[in-house]
């Protein structure tokens, strides 16, 4: 009996894996681009993180209409407001996805493909903004973001990126999972 | 533009480019694979991380000079609550920082919004840091520790390793996805 199965799962897995193997799938060859991505930012800069810029762009801008305010920001005394590496590195990220969306092969679609969590539209709207809120403001607080603490972080082997990462994924996993019981209810 | 300015631009467009290839503009991925649905995100993650871990040590090891690493400090408590907080808005968003201007560049509304919503939160934590900081930064701040310093084992070979262990658990997310499919 157990022999039997082991078998047939072999063979499944054996059925599925070899269409993979015709081309390189997209995962693979993004992510790796990703870690190369990452070399080569170490090699010339520094490690790649994003987060630091929100605040930086946000004293630059503040500082520009009421002038004063970058000084008066222990915050932004420590980051900075200079328009530097940090800054035009989301620039280009966004650029960069709007050259993906033009070039041949891109994704053009506007949706998310978000399973049916929020009913409204002004709902989902609202969770970006105030998910947005919430990503920036527990970047900061914990020093990097997703690619600051983990990309680059746990990939030099970071304590630090390790507990960003585990504290992360512990209320981001229930978070999601809750919101997608409550969509599956729903449908 | 200065050349720090120029080489943040070429990299951000590269990092940009690949995470929208990845599919990471449409926050869905993000949300399904928080929720285990999906295995793209961990994997393309998981990826990332590995081939930048083999790539730094690489560099560390053989090339120093241009190995401009940079280990961010464990102070716990705000590691500890920054991260609890970043979840909970990463799953509800669907996006991190980096996508979330991803979505913006790809045309998606939500990643406008998303990116929006990150700069008043950042704008937030600007006025909040004088307060937060003593409570959540400054204590129980251990410095910057690696995995391989802190048990004393040689960099580079402690790198290939938990390199190779992220990537035999991609192949498992992988093979799970499939036997799913199947």
């Amino acid at each position: 009996m157990i022999t039997e199965r082991t078998e047939v799962s072999a063979q499944a897995a054996c059925a599925t894996g070899a269409p993979s193997r015709a081309g390189v799938p997209p995962w693979l060859l993004w992510g790796g681009m990703i870690g190369l991505v990452q070399i080569f930012a170490i090699a010339t800069v520094q490690p790649l993180g994003v987060s630091t810029a929100y605040p930086q762009l946000v004293g630059y801008l503040v500082d520009k209409i009421a002038p004063g305010f970058a000084e008066s920001q222990p915050y932004l005394q420590k980051i900075g407001t200079k328009i530097g590496w940090e800054v035009m590195l989301i620039v280009g990220i966004a650029l960069g996805a709007l050259l993906s969306r033009l070039l041949p092969g891109g994704d053009r679609t506007a949706a998310c493909e978000l399973p049916n969590v929020f009913r409204a539209s002004w709902a989902r709207g609202l969770a970006a903004f105030v998910g947005g809120f919430l990503i920036l403001f527990g970047a900061r607080l914990a020093g990097g973001c997703t690619s600051g603490h983990m990309l680059s972080g746990i990939a030099q082997l970071a304590l630090s990126g390790f507990l960003f990462g585990a504290a992360a994924f512990a209320t981001g996993v229930l978070t999601a999972s809750l919101l997608l019981k409550r969509a599956n209810g729903g449908n | 533009m200065d050349t720090m300015q120029l080489l943040g631009l070429l990299t951000g467009v590269l990092f940009g480019f690949a995470l929208h290839r990845a599919g990471f503009s449409r926050c869905g991925l993000v949300m399904r694979g928080l929720a285990f649905r999906d295995f793209t995100m961990l994997k393309v993650m998981l990826t990332a991380i590995a081939v930048g871990m083999v790539g730094a040590a690489a560099l560390a090891t053989f090339a120093p000079d241009v190995a401009h690493l940079k280990v961010k400090s464990l102070y716990v408590w705000g590691v500890l609550v920054g991260g609890l907080v970043f979840g909970v808005g990463m799953a509800i968003a669907g996006y991190c920082p980096g996508t979330a201007l991803v979505g913006l560049g790809g045309g998606v509304r939500d990643g406008l919004l998303a990116v929006a919503g990150g700069l008043l939160g950042a704008f937030a934590f600007i006025l909040a840091y004088p307060a937060l900081e003593p409570i959540l930064i400054q204590p129980l701040d251990l410095g910057k520790l690696t995995l391989h310093e802190t048990l004393r084992l040689p960099y580079l070979p402690t790198a290939l390793a938990v390199a190779a262990m992220l990537g035999g658990i991609v192949v498992w997310l992988n093979r799970l996805e499939a036997k799913a499919r199947a």
